[in-house]
């Protein structure tokens, strides 16, 4: 009984969560919406060239590391092609590896 | 049996080397593909251009982009030449014809879709100069992204 009980409290508290989670910014809590869309959808960019460092170079945070999805917006599909993109520039030297 | 591919070459010359050693260069590449049976489809010359890194302690080169036409030992044989080449300080090799053709393809298949859709709803497939919206300024979304990330810190 009593283990029950506290699995449907703890099962409560998630659900909680979760809600918490669904629901869009509450006031003045510190984080914000973001427009979550896909740079390379959106302009309909098929082929992202690596050539191009005006392109690529708003994916590059200043220490050089590539910016993850989940920052960016960008799609899974178009990640995956900006990431050869980024590695094929990097050899080239148009974008550096690493930047202190 | 091998296949016409396309390739692109690039490589970066060092800054010590002259004018007439990049033009040697080019002809010499430019021999490879002719005794394959290949086709030269585009030269560009970026000129000399800082690196984002040292290479070969160069802080400069000169980037030259070649799109090559032929089969794969064509480009193996083209890929021994310039490795063996000093003045040559990096290159890569990268074929292209199939992302092209990729996104060809999502290119027309994006299209037909607004096609279906327009028509469905009563519309000219096509749609007309009068209704497109603003083509997005490129510096503009530019910013907003960086801003996003400064947000972030």
């Amino acid at each position: 009984m009593n283990g029950e009980r506290g699995g449907g409290r703890g099962r409560g508290k998630k659900d909680d969560k979760d809600k918490g989670k669904g629901e869009r910014p509450r006031g003045g809590g510190g984080f914000f919406r973001r427009r979550r869309v896909c740079k390379f959808c959106a302009d309909k960019i098929d082929y992202i060239n690596y050539k191009d460092v005006r392109l690529l170079s708003p994916f590059i945070p200043e220490r050089g590391k590539i910016q993850p999805r989940r920052i960016s917006g960008t799609c899974a599909r178009h990640q995956r092609k900006l990431k050869t993109a980024i590695t094929r520039a990097r050899q080239l030297a148009l974008i550096p590896y690493v930047t202190d | 049996m091998s296949q016409t591919r396309q390739y692109e070459l690039v490589y970066i010359v060092s800054p010590d080397a002259s004018e007439q050693t990049i033009a040697d260069l080019h002809t010499q590449v430019e021999q490879i593909v002719q005794r394959f049976n290949g086709t030269l489809d585009k030269t560009e010359n970026w000129g000399r251009r800082k690196l984002a890194y040292e290479i070969a302690h160069a802080r400069e080169g000169t980037y030259v982009v070649e799109t090559i036409s032929g089969s794969g030992e064509m480009m193996k044989e083209i890929d021994r030449r310039v490795r063996v080449t000093d003045t040559i300080i990096r290159h890569l090799i990268v074929r292209v014809d199939e992302e092209l053709r990729v996104a060809e393809r999502q290119r027309s298949e994006r299209k037909a879709t607004q096609a279906r859709r327009r028509t469905a709803r009563g519309l000219p497939p096509e749609p007309t100069p009068s209704e497109r919206r603003g083509d997005r300024d490129d510096n503009d979304s530019d910013d907003l992204s960086i801003e996003a990330t400064e947000v972030q810190r």
